[in-house]
């Protein structure tokens, strides 16, 4: 939704981008033979539809409208004696008639179901090809998100990103195959039509086709003025949209603040404006649909005209029929040659949008990888845990750094814990580890090796993390513990849940472990979630624990559970803990102490409680009130 | 309808859609005077092709009558045109008036909702409803209308092929009720899978936005490759099902357009076969001797009317369809906006409310209040009771009420028990607007307009003098910070604009309530984001501004609180500690803890 107020308007006023097409049509290009195949059967279908005004046309100038029986007949009543010879050919005459007629009726149906059919084919290919391409556009946008780094995402709002992969692809869609396609089919509608318009009488042809270019014209002026309208009235909307959208938003303070009447006075300027600009674009409208219809009886009228003269001419001289068919036949062609001539003009919005879409997707995919692997990056198949932080300097803007030279070794099977005030730095701390982020100084040693040198994948696989906020995706208690891993099967899923004390809540739920926790877990109370967020944490058996400790307050049941469970989830691995909990703490071997972006102290417990320094302060302000507790 | 308190009004789609149009009602009148206009011209092509051919093949016709012919046509053709041109401007000229109208009523009815509404609807499902279904709708009256006045051509092109051939007619209609039922089908089926194809998007739509918004996790725990495998069969269902409506919408164009052309067909085989053997019609006449029935002959002339008259039938039809769809979708869209349109505010104006009591002074009394909603309760017996130009502070833990107590003074909430009284008055006897007016509000969430700071500051009070408006900068310790902007008070805020600091957002919203100048001042936690230093030189500016006031001051700091009259310790929504700042030390209870902890944090932050 809030992707939609901002209009990229720069892109809109675009032009048609040449580069940009080509590197769209790069995605259909595995389509090309089933492109072409259908472009032929748009051929074959053109041909077969246009030939059904010509055969109409001989039927009825040649069947119904026989001149010669109908000179015969006028013969026979005009004699005072009817000649029975006469009356017998004629007879015949008129049987001979019947038949051609209902075998050219025949052929007519033929090619109209064959149209028909072949249409069809020619549809399905092409709506195939929009539907698969479009398709792995979409995949290789998702791909490329996977891929993108935690300050690329957190910098663009969901809302956005996901546009490019939803509607911006959906814009792409109904445009660029299929409009590629009906434009082919249009040029070449109108090649065909003119073809036999030509073929059957040129000098008619010439009438008619001298209305085109008024056609044309008016396309033209009618599509600039639409396009000016229509850029408008996108901008109004935005207008409209963001005003009221901000209006929820601040509800509270419009309200409180007795501000009603005049917000909705400001609201009824933005809507009279977008109003208003409606009214000029229905005035645009309403002139071209009906100009549009004037220069097609204008067309007819000529070609009556025309015909009527001559024939009229010839009646002096004694014979000439009317071609009633021929008439027809034209009024057809020139139905089949309006349509697409209109399309053509109507589309170039369409297309504009598109463009404006496929920029967006490509200027995406053109975004690189900032925490890219080296080639040949190492993919570990386990590790021992030995973690070395040697005058690591980090800041998410690089001149102010949130972590200042930095050094920590940490044993195998080490647990150390984390704690400092709001703001010391410790969840960026954990959030180099995992390497979400390149460090501007120092280096970040897993067993001995610099991070950037494994592949960031496997290692995040070795690192198990669990956050404050548990993030659960919609789907079921055990999607949600294995993460969609085929590695993780449900037994692992059933042990790892009881080992963090969550197999009794999950049982009593409906369905167990396919209990739909719904959307971001929200039918799970706080503790729950992170007694999945553990049992996740160990289905996934890293070797290296980093956890941060949730710090909103459970009920005193589901506290010594997570307690307990946090004590195993240490057991055997590297544990970096940032620690909320007296307990934690208290069994941790290490416990560092950071303060602004550095590490103040290192110790045990009660190594550091004797210095009386800053953890003294930290243990007095966070800790002493579990003391009774724990 | 333009009142700002609705009244009670239950009505169906149509009575609304009614009700809305009746003021444009001869635009409507005269687009249908137009419509009909054009319809009855429409049928002068065929007749005068008719008549020509007929006078052409009895050899009758000369160079200057069909010139007459062909100019009538042409003058028809324009006449046409302009009747066309009106009837497009008035009809959905008058449709934009429609959503005009509509969308201001939304707009209202949204902005009277109170609090619960907006907790309970997401924002999305308002706009959706504001944009999508308003438009939608719209279409309903303008171009369904449109399209239904275009039908008004069938049953005058329907009555002129009845008067050439009857028996034509019935082999035209043969088709028609094949047609009818394979339209019925096709749109049936789409509609169908139109739904399936929207329902997998938003499947799709979810799968992004989760994985986006649980990228964390996702990386963390290295799982990407198994995320796009999951999208990969959502992804590939959506253009499986997408797929199927395509297909179904390829077959059913050229399955149409070939009934159509069956229907030309037939009529050339067996009209042609009428005109071969000179066939006898009967035809109804006006005569010398009145109204009767003739037998005359079906001429090439009444062919070619018959089958400019089905050519003309054709698009209505085929309209007929699209304008369906119209009809559905708008009126359903109506009475998703009618939910929200005939919504009653919970909290209003009542029978109880004294229009007589235009100001308030700024005595509150909480008389054992209780609060509940969702099923929890907030707040339970709140006593308490301050006199005018009192300030009184309220502390405790997250989520232990303190907000709520501002809520129900503002009266976004109704206590679920006990009961409020302002300046010794029931709080519900006072109008809302002169409650709200005499309260100037800093809110927890600072929220600032996309608009100048000057628009900001005197968004209470728009007519506020810019003496007005720099004392209550100055009193919020901004003037330097506006100083320093470029444009000074005429700098936009925003995304457009310049981006404050957190802090500095916070001094705007209490400079914004200075200039309100309310009976009650609220600060709920205003000062969170500034730091003790600031926040001290603030206090003590607002001292001589809250000097006659009513404060009410919510806070997690001491130090904030700590000059107050009255202090409430808050705790589960209930008050366990009261008293004034040494007393409450004296207790040595929660405040007094609290206080301790404050000390250290001081004193860590003060730590280098």
């Amino acid at each position: 939704m809030s992707d939609a107020y901002h209009i990229e308007d720069e892109a809109q006023q675009r032009a048609y981008d040449a580069r940009l097409m080509r590197r769209l049509m790069g995605y259909v290009r595995p389509y090309a033979r089933w492109f072409a195949l259908a472009v032929v059967l748009l051929f074959v279908a053109s041909i077969a539809g246009n030939f059904v005004p010509l055969i109409m046309m001989q039927a009825i100038d040649e069947n119904v409208n026989n001149p010669d029986r109908l000179a015969l007949s006028a013969e026979i009543a005009a004699a005072p004696q009817p000649d029975p010879a006469k009356v017998l050919a004629l007879d015949a005459m008129k049987r001979e008639d019947r038949r051609g007629l209902m075998r050219l009726m025949l052929l007519i149906g033929g090619l109209m179901l064959a149209e028909a059919v072949v249409r069809y084919a020619q549809m399905v290919i092409v709506a195939w090809i929009g539907q698969r391409t479009m398709f792995e556009m979409r995949m290789r946008i998702f791909e490329h998100l996977q891929r993108m780094s935690l300050r690329f995402l957190d910098k663009n709002p969901v809302g956005r990103l996901m546009t490019r992969v939803t509607n911006d692809v959906e814009k792409v869609q109904a445009s660029i195959v299929s409009g590629v396609e009906q434009t082919i089919s249009d040029l070449f509608t109108i090649i065909v039509v003119v073809g036999f318009m030509v073929y059957t009488d040129w000098r008619i042809a010439g009438i008619v086709l001298s209305t085109i270019p008024f056609v044309f014209i008016t396309g033209l002026v009618f599509r600039n003025y639409a396009r000016k309208s229509y850029l408008e009235v996108r901008r109004k909307v935005a207008q409209l949209n963001a005003f009221m959208q901000e209006n929820i938003s601040g509800i509270r303070v419009v309200q409180i603040f007795r501000q009603e009447e005049r917000r909705l006075d400001e609201f009824k300027i933005l809507n009279a404006g977008h109003r208003d600009e409606w009214f000029k674009q229905i005035r645009n409208f309403a002139v071209y649909f009906p100009m549009i219809d004037f220069l097609g009886t204008a067309a007819l009228a000529l070609v009556i005209l025309y015909h009527g003269w001559e024939v009229i001419g010839l009646q002096a001289q004694g014979r000439g029929e009317v071609q009633i068919g021929l008439f027809f036949a034209y009024l057809q062609w020139a139905e089949r040659l309006y349509g697409p001539i209109r399309a053509l003009t109507d589309r170039y919005n369409v297309l504009l949008e598109a463009m404006a879409a496929s920029e967006r997707i490509f200027t995406l995919l053109d975004t690189p990888e900032d925490i890219a692997d080296k080639p040949n990056a190492i993919q570990p198949k386990t590790l021992q845990g030995e973690i070395v932080f040697e005058d690591v300097r980090f800041g998410y803007d690089p001149e102010s750094p949130v972590l200042k030279d930095i050094n920590l070794s940490i044993a195998p099977g080490e647990r150390v814990a984390i704690v400092g005030h709001t703001g010391a730095g410790k969840t960026t701390f954990i959030n180099l580890l995992s390497r979400f982020y390149d460090i501007q100084r120092g280096s970040i040693r897993v067993d001995g090796l610099d991070v950037r040198e494994y592949d960031k994948t496997e290692l995040r696989k070795r690192i198990g993390i669990v956050l404050q906020d548990v993030f659960l995706f919609s789907g079921s208690i055990a999607d949600n513990i294995s993460l969609g891993s085929p590695e993780v099967t449900a037994e692992t899923i059933r042990r790892c849940a009881e080992h963090v004390n969550a197999a009794p809540f999950i049982e009593t739920l409906p369905g167990t472990y396919g209990y739909d926790v719904g959307e971001r877990g929200c039918n799970l109370s706080t503790g729950q979630r992170q007694l999945l967020a553990f049992a996740r944490a160990l289905a996934h058996d890293p070797q290296i624990l980093v956890l941060d400790e949730a710090t909103s307050s459970v009920d005193t049941a589901t506290e010594a559970l997570i307690q307990d469970a946090i004590i195993k989830l240490m057991e055997g691995r590297t544990s970096i803990v940032i620690a909320h909990r007296l307990s934690t703490v208290q069994h941790a071997d290490r416990i560092v102490v950071m303060h602004h972006g550095e590490i103040r102290e290192v110790g045990t417990h009660q190594e550091l409680l004797a210095v009386r320094g800053l953890y003294y302060t930290l243990y007095q302000l966070q800790y002493k009130d579990q003391t009774e507790a724990a | 309808m333009a009142s700002s308190v609705p009244s009670v009004r239950v009505t169906g789609p149509f009575a609304t859609l009614l009700r809305y149009n009746r003021r444009y009602w001869r635009s409507y009148a005269a687009g249908f005077a137009l419509a009909a206009i054009f319809s009855v011209l429409n049928l002068a092509m065929p007749l005068l092709m008719g008549a020509m051919v007929d006078r052409f093949i009895a050899y009758e016709l000369t160079r200057s009558m069909l010139l007459g012919y062909v100019g009538l046509l042409i003058g028809v053709g324009i006449i046409s045109g302009i009747a066309r041109y009106f009837e497009r401007t008035l009809i959905i000229g008058a449709s934009r008036k429609f959503e005009y109208d509509l969308r201001n009523d939304y707009f209202r009815a949204i902005q009277a909702q109170s609090r619960e509404f907006f907790t309970k609807s997401p924002t999305g499902e308002v706009m959706a409803r504001a944009s999508n279904d308003i438009n939608y709708v719209r279409e309903l009256i303008g171009p369904g209308i449109m399209g239904t006045v275009d039908m008004l051509r069938l049953p005058l092109a329907f009555g002129t092929m009845l008067y050439f051939s009857s028996y034509l007619t019935l082999v035209a209609l043969v088709p028609l009720p094949v047609v009818s039922i394979l339209v019925y089908a096709f749109v049936t089926y789409i509609h169908r899978q139109s739904q399936i194809v929207q329902d997998q998007f938003g499947v799709v739509t979810t799968r992004v936005q989760e994985n986006l918004a649980g990228s964390r996790v996702v990386q963390a725990y290295g799982v990407g490759d198994v995320e796009v495998r999951a999208f990969r069969v959502e992804s590939e269902k959506y253009m499986r099902e997408g797929l199927k409506l395509s297909v179904a919408m390829s077959f059913a164009w050229p399955v149409i357009g070939m009934m159509i052309g069956v229907v030309i067909l037939l009529i050339i085989w067996q009209g042609g076969d009428m005109v071969l053997d000179g066939a006898q019609v009967s035809r109804p006449v006006w005569n010398e001797t009145g109204f009767g029935i003739a037998r005359e002959t079906f001429t090439l002339g009444s062919f070619t009317a018959f089958m400019s008259c089905l050519l003309l039938l054709a698009w209505p039809l085929a309209e007929f369809g699209w304008v369906m769809t119209l009809y559905q979708r708008g009126v359903v869209s109506m009475k998703r906006i009618i939910e929200y349109l005939n919504r009653e505010p919970a909290i209003r104006d009542s029978a109880e409310t004294d229009y007589g009591k235009s100001a308030i002074h700024g005595a509150v009394r909480f008389d054992g209040v209780g609060l509940s909603y969702d099923g929890r309760v907030a707040l339970s017996d709140i006593s308490f009771d301050v006199e005018q130009g009192q300030t009184v502070a309220i502390v405790g833990p997250t989520g232990s009420g303190k907000s709520s107590i501002v809520s129900l003074l503002t009266r976004e909430y109704e206590p679920t028990n006990g009961s409020i009284h302002i300046d010794g008055h029931d709080i519900r006897r006072f109008p809302l607007q002169t409650l709200r007016s005499g309260i100037a509000y800093v809110p927890q969430d600072t929220f600032l307009f996309s608009d100048t700071i000057r628009a900001n500051l005197t968004f209470g009070r728009p007519g506020a003098s810019q003496e007005e408006i720099e004392y209550a900068a100055d009193a919020a310790q901004l003037t330097e910070t506006i100083d320093r902007l470029a444009n000074g008070y005429d700098t936009l805020l925003g995304e457009r604009g310049v981006n404050l600091s957190g802090g500095q957002k916070q001094r705007l919203a209490i400079a914004r309530a200075v200039v309100l100048d309310g009976a009650i001042l609220i600060l709920d936690d205003a000062l969170s984001s500034v730091d003790t230093h600031t926040e001290e030189q603030i206090l003590s500016r607002l001292k001589n501004v809250m000097q006659h006031r009513t404060s009410v001051i919510i806070s997690h700091r001491v130090s904030t609180v700590r000059h107050a009259d009255l202090i409430l310790v808050l705790e589960g929504g209930r008050i366990i500690e009261r008293g004034a700042h040494d007393a409450l030390l004296l207790l040595d209870g929660h405040y007094a803890e609290m206080y301790e902890r404050q000390l250290l944090e001081d004193e860590l932050e003060t730590t280098a």
